[in-house]
């Protein structure tokens, strides 16, 4: 993933243009202040939705502790499509999609340059459309799970074991995490750049991206404890990391205390 | 995009042929001018003389740097000397309180003096013939003249029942069991428990003297010392009694002088390869004894076959089954020569785990099984369905000290005096098993004598009994009360009101013996933690001198320094190590004295007083003079991502072994701690900015996580972790030999690691020098020997050349070890001595002008690197040989682990942060498990000294086993120096110092850990876990703190030192 990534940074400064040269060869200095923070959109439904949706995943999540405890992976494979549905909305309501005046972050503040092709991919000339981007985000969101789920074993989660329960919980990663980046900022190849190496701003996205992370890392601490309870199970540990962290790095990324700030 | 980089990114070449060579460039103009001035000095006398005196001038600042290098090295050494002591007097402070200790009473129980003496009614029993006189019986009637005993080495009690499985170890010894049912009367079969630790020296003497170990005989275990406490076979050799020896030779040690000397027979005890020397001569000797009866009194014959059977293959192993078949017809055979006046005991001392290993406390370790046997047909059981043996340990066990009163009683000597077992059952019970009478005697005799060593005990102690209801005191009262009502007694409760009063006694002195002593322990934390710290300040001290590598500034000075401009030779910067040293020894003085005389004056004359005052006062005038101790104080704390890093792992293991859990599960956590560091340098790699670097380090880091997770399949897990963990190290869960597929790894590794090695090195064109005959021929070879090794290992141990002389296979495979080890070892540090660097010189035409020669120095940009080198790969050679076929291939993974460490760290700039070094530990701890070990005894590769040796022989054995336990930490100590070599020039400057504090940081990551599981061990002393979780993995970090220590002087600072001489002899010395 990263190196594709990375391969769309290096076309982009592989041929610059001349008047742009001075800017290109300092790049790596200026660049990373175009990327600004998402702002959650202004309208009213957007602002009391933000609050809401968290609530929302939380209670979702409450409600099907029980049987996530008891049946991991049905429990996980229906709470995934019900969170999925929640990010969606969420997506949709709150947040600007990729390639729009406010969205796509890095392009925001950059002029286009003379003879740059037009960038295809979610911003069609209409401008983008919210449904169409969030289904694309889902289906990138899914694309993404093999590597979150290899990912997952190389942290130690069984190999040959297991996998149903590692690939969920792969999945709900990316759909909680990835997938509103996906669709606040496209593939674009420089933000991404930015959000994997920790130097974007903090946002709603990014923070809660950085919440799974240290949910998730945090969530296996409990698994080697010899309590023989059952939600010691793997990976309802993880899994409840993941859901907790995303949600309190979504509200602290958010608020105004952190929001913009970098690491 | 990534931010700009704060700090510019020193001189890093490329690898780029022209890069390498400009660099060289600049250096080489210096030695361009001299040589034109060479060239023209016939032209100009004057000019002559100034350059022989240039000349002059540099060869004596030459000297005199490396003169000066000298003594820096010297001071940094003897800092590091210094710190190992300390870390020794912590330990052996810690420990001496920490390892339980029992005061050991001289008394001896005597004939005449029974313990009942005192009481109203001395005995139970109506006076016997010649009562009170050995051979009469001195406390009881003597039911045998004599006895003979054979102990089975770790004989498990399953091994002679009958279970319903084909295992290789169930079924073979099916005697013991069919005697004990059919002919209940002359025969029984009981499970027989070992107080743990189970290793045959305790054993032996808590089955002689009846008393319970302590922990901290178990060290001497290797040595052997003479019992001294009253035991049976004292008792025996006093009454004149004649006593014979046949087998392990641990009983020599512990009773020498006790046997007769022309009949016994002492066999090698640790030979573990070898299953049938010892045995062999048990039966060779045993049956011209049998028929010579009137010559002795107490026959004891020990075998060890099916222990060392056990340590060699495991129990689940067609030898198992033989050994156990032959142990089956022996004793069918000497059963048959026993008479009515001979008792038979066949028993063994412990149990083994399910790969075959003692030590701990697993019930599979102490669940051992004893037979007694005689044709006189005296043996009975209270109950009917007593007579069938059980079928599994958890019913009806006695005691191993049991054993020590009924022999006593059976052959009518005293019990001895600091004994704390019952009489069993079955041999008092009379052969109806209704002679509760006879059971009360005994049972009251023995609890008596319990009394009289508790009372001498407390007495001695100084501490007072208690007597509160249920305490030892009040059950003893309330059975005598039994007794004193007189009349009609109701015997079988008299028994019971005994025997529970010895159970409250034996419970009682469990605990009690679990004493410790707090001042000690306290004391060796209080010296462990100061250390720590002395040792964060010294890493952080130097932390600013962060040294520019300009080779223009570089030149410019030298060309002043040698025009004279500079004041000569002020080579020597601020030394850290001599500021420190001088003190530490300082301050050791007083301590040291005032702790002894004072220990002399109070007469209580130990060690341990000095040198942890020497080791207190040492530490504090170092700490005073310590200079800038605020400024580093301050620096301790980290600054950077990296450094929290480092911070978060260290601590949060040493705060997890506070749980049981976190400590079983430690090989788990360390690969979660690896993959962490792995993605978050593959994350931070986006904001490099180069391009081609951030690939390369994306690429190392996947490739580090990968490998680790890889070499993560390598395990060996111990009991605690089943059922989640199922064994890879070796062919089963219950073997200790390696699976054929497995028997490829080492040739897979002989095969790709030289190539990948030479990869690393080419990046900086430094495959050059000795590296590529060294590397890809020598060490290549000596890896295919190890391989070759374990193949016929292999093919001994399976027997897959049948028809070879005895042998010859081991022969063969033991000097091939040996020509490993003398080429990995012995070669390989003479090649390191004398190699050249690892450049080369290449004379081209400049493209720019053809005229002219361009001279460039291939591997200038890794010269003190690639050199350096060399020295881990043949600590590799060795323990690559020492490691079983997984193990091998674990470390082949660990080297190119550090590897792709290096070039992360080089690439993301990070070779001064303390990441680097506590990386490199959590690598060298996580091999250390996929090495096939655990933080258990019984996890020690005993066998593999053997290895390239036939019998034991000191001090190679104990170096082979250390080798073989602590390759990881030993690996990665080693490679330590690396972190600030790899990718160093040659005038890379203060590299010592920079070498010293990265192995500050490493050393601080095992001192911590030391540190943290003492902390815990000595909290959790009460803990149900200490002995099988707490106190094993305090050892475990004691001794490999104490490996890499020595590690650290004998290997890295004096390889620094040889590899800095080699580098300043070619390309002069840098400050």
């Amino acid at each position: 993933m990263s190196s594709a990534l990375a391969k769309g940074s290096s076309s982009r400064f592989a041929a610059p243009s001349k008047n742009d040269m001075t800017a290109a060869s300092q790049s790596t200095a200026t660049a990373t202040p175009l990327l600004h923070p998402i702002q959650i959109k202004p309208n009213p439904l957007a602002q009391s939705a933000r609050h809401a949706f968290p609530a929302l995943l939380a209670g979702l999540f409450v409600v099907r502790f029980r049987a996530l405890v008891a049946d991991p992976v049905w429990a996980m494979a229906t709470t995934l499509m019900l969170s999925a549905v929640l990010q969606v909305a969420y997506a949709v309501i709150c947040l600007p999609p990729a390639g729009s005046s406010q969205g796509g972050a890095a392009r925001a503040a950059r002029k286009p340059r003379p003879g740059e092709k037009k960038r295809v991919g979610f911003e069609s000339a209409a401008g983008p459309n919210a449904i169409a981007t969030s289904l694309l985000s889902l289906i990138l969101s899914g694309l993404v799970t093999p590597f979150l789920y290899i990912c997952l074993v190389l942290f130690g989660a069984p190999f040959l074991t297991h996998t149903a329960h590692t690939l969920l919980c792969a999945a709900h990663l990316s759909v909680l995490a990835l997938f509103p980046l996906f669709y606040v900022h496209g593939v674009d190849a420089v933000s991404w750049a930015a959000v994997g190496g920790f130097s974007a701003p903090l946002d709603e996205t990014f923070g809660g991206l950085v919440g799974a992370l240290v949910g998730a890392w945090l969530g296996a601490v409990p698994i080697p404890l010899d309590w023989d309870r059952d939600w010691q199970k793997w990976p309802v540990t993880i899994l409840c990391g993941l859901y907790a962290g995303y949600l309190l790095g979504r509200e602290l990324g958010g608020s105004s205390l952190v929001w913009g700030k970098r690491f | 995009m990534p931010p700009p980089q704060p700090t510019p990114k020193k001189a890093v070449p490329a690898p780029d042929y022209k890069t390498v060579a400009a660099q060289w460039a600049a250096a080489k103009r210096a030695k361009e001018i001299e040589d034109a001035d060479r060239k023209d000095v016939d032209d100009e006398k004057e000019d002559r003389g100034q350059v022989s005196e240039r000349e002059q001038r540099r060869a004596r600042l030459e000297a005199a740097r490396k003169a000066g290098y000298q003594a820096r090295w010297l001071w940094t050494t003897g800092f590091w000397v210094w710190m190992t002591c300390i870390h020794l007097v912590g330990i052996a402070c810690f420990t001496s309180g920490f390892l339980l200790t029992r005061l050991v009473l001289e008394d001896k129980a005597r004939c005449d003096e029974p313990p009942t003496g005192n009481s109203s009614v001395p005995h139970l029993l109506p006076a016997w013939p010649g009562k009170g006189t050995v051979d009469g019986g001195c406390w009881h009637p003597r039911t045998f003249e004599r006895a003979v005993i054979v102990v089975i080495d770790a004989l498990r009690y399953d091994f002679t029942v009958p279970v319903e499985d084909n295992a290789p170890f169930h079924n073979a010894f099916p005697f013991m069991y069919e005697t004990a049912v059919r002919e209940p009367r002359n025969a029984f079969l009981r499970p027989f428990i070992a107080d743990p630790p189970t290793s045959t020296l305790q054993r032996l003497k808590g089955l002689t003297t009846g008393t319970l170990p302590t922990f901290v005989d178990l060290g001497s275990s290797f040595s052997g010392t003479a019992i001294e406490e009253d035991n049976l076979l004292m008792q025996l050799r006093d009454a004149g009694k004649r006593i014979v020896h046949l087998g392990d030779d641990t009983w020599e040690a512990l009773f020498p002088g006790y046997f007769v000397g022309n009949l016994s027979r002492a066999y090698d005890s640790f030979n573990v390869w070898d299953l049938h020397t010892v045995d062999n001569g048990v039966m060779e000797h045993i049956f011209p004894l049998m028929s010579r009866k009137d010559e002795w009194t107490l026959l004891v014959g020990h075998c060890l076959g099916v222990d060392h059977a056990g340590h060699r293959y495991g129990p689940n192993h067609p030898e198992m089954t033989k050994k156990l078949r032959q142990m089956d017809d022996f004793i069918r055979r000497l059963a048959a020569t026993v008479d009515d006046k001979t008792l038979l005991v066949v028993m063994g001392d412990h149990g083994m785990d399910e790969k075959g290993d003692h030590g701990g406390e697993s019930d599979d370790e102490v669940q051992a099984a004893l037979w007694m046997y005689s044709p006189k047909g005296i043996f009975g059981r209270t109950k009917p369905e007593y007579v069938v043996p059980p079928s599994t340990a958890k019913i009806r066990p006695v005691n191993q000290i049991d054993l020590v009163p009924t022999l006593a009683l059976l052959l009518g000597i005293p019990i001895p005096f600091n004994n704390l077992g019952r009489p069993i059952e079955e041999a008092f019970a009379g052969a109806d098993g209704t002679a509760w009478e006879n059971l009360a005697a005994v049972e009251r005799m023995t609890a008596a004598g319990i009394k009289r060593y508790q009372t001498s005990y407390f007495t001695v102690r100084g501490i007072e009994q208690s007597s509160a209801p249920g305490s030892p005191a009040d059950l003893w009262d309330k059975a005598e009360a039994l007794i004193s009502k007189g009349g009609k007694l109701d015997w079988a409760a008299v028994f019971s009101a005994f025997a529970s009063y010895q159970e409250g006694t034996l419970r009682r002195c469990k605990e009690l013996w679990a004493r410790f002593d707090l001042k000690n322990m306290i004391t060796g934390i209080v010296i462990m933690a100061l250390g720590v710290i002395v040792l964060l300040l010294y890493v952080a001290s130097g932390g600013d001198d962060d040294v520019i590598d300009d080779p223009e500034l570089d030149l410019a000075e030298r060309t002043l320094e040698l025009q004279g401009v500079k004041a000569d030779a002020e080579v020597a910067p601020s030394d850290l190590d001599k500021r420190l040293v001088s003190p530490a020894l300082l301050g050791a003085l007083p301590g040291f004295f005032g702790g002894v005389i004072h220990s002399f004056v109070s007469g209580e004359g130990d060690w341990y007083r000095g040198s942890t005052l020497a080791a207190l006062t040492s530490i504090a005038t170092v700490m005073v003079s310590m200079p800038d101790v605020r400024i580093a104080a301050w620096n301790i704390l980290p600054k950077t991502l990296w450094g929290w890093l480092a911070l978060v792992f260290t601590i949060s293991q040493s705060v997890g072994f506070a749980s049981n859990s976190y400590t079983i599960w430690e090989d788990s956590i360390l690969l979660f701690f690896m993959t962490t560091f792995g993605f978050i340098t593959a994350l931070s790699a986006l904001r490099l900015p180069s391009l081609a670097d951030r690939y390369l380090s994306i690429y190392h880091s996947v490739l580090f996580v990968l490998l680790g997770r890889l070499a993560s399949f390598s395990k060996l897990c111990r009991e605690e972790q089943m059922p989640y963990c199922s064994s890879t190290y070796y062919a089963s869960s219950t073997s200790s030999t390696s699976a054929p597929w497995q028997l490829v790894i080492p040739f897979l590794v002989c095969i790709i690691l030289p190539s990948i090695i030479k990869a690393y090195l080419q990046q900086t064109r430094s495959y050059e020098g000795l590296a590529p005959s060294w590397i890809g021929y020598v060490f290549r070879t000596g890896l295919f020997m190890s391989a070759l090794y374990w193949l016929l290992d292999s093919a001994d141990n399976g027997n897959w050349i049948p028809g070879l002389p005895d042998k010859t296979v081991k022969t063969i495979s033991v000097y091939t070890a040996q020509m490993v080890l003398g080429l990995a070892l012995v070669a390989g540090t003479t090649a390191f001595i004398w190699a050249p660097p690892c450049v080369s010189i290449v004379t081209s035409a400049l493209p720019s002008q053809p005229g002219k020669a361009q001279v460039a120095i291939l591997g200038y940009a890794n010269a003190h690197g690639a050199r350096y080198l060399l020295l881990p790969l043949n600590i590799l050679g060795a323990c690559f040989l020492l490691s079983k076929p997984m193990g091998a291939g674990a470390l082949g993974v660990m080297i190119w682990q550090i590897l792709s460490l290096l070039e992360i760290l080089d690439l993301n700039n990070l070779s001064t942060s303390p990441i680097g070094p506590v990386m490199l530990a959590v690598l060298g701890t996580f091999h250390f498990f996929k090495t096939g070990h655990q933080a258990v005894l019984s996890s020690i590769q005993w066998d593999s000294a053997f290895i390239p040796l036939f019998t034991i022989r000191y001090p190679y054995t104990p170096i082979i086993v250390a080798l073989n336990t602590l390759a990881g930490q030993i690996l990665a100590t080693s490679a330590v120096p690396l972190l600030v070599l790899w990718k160093a020039g040659p005038k890379r400057k203060r590299v010592l110092e920079s070498v010293s504090r990265a192995l500050g940081a490493f050393v601080a990551y095992f001192a911590v850990e030391s540190l943290a599981t003492m902390l815990w061990a000595g909290h959790l002393r009460r803990h149900l876990m200490l002995y099988r979780v707490f106190s094993p993995r305090f050892m475990t970090a004691a001794v490999a703190l104490l490996a890499v220590d020595v590690v650290v002087i004998v290997v890295a600072l004096a390889g620094v030192r040889v590899n800095t001489m080699a580098v300043g002899e070619v390309f002069g010395w840098a400050e």
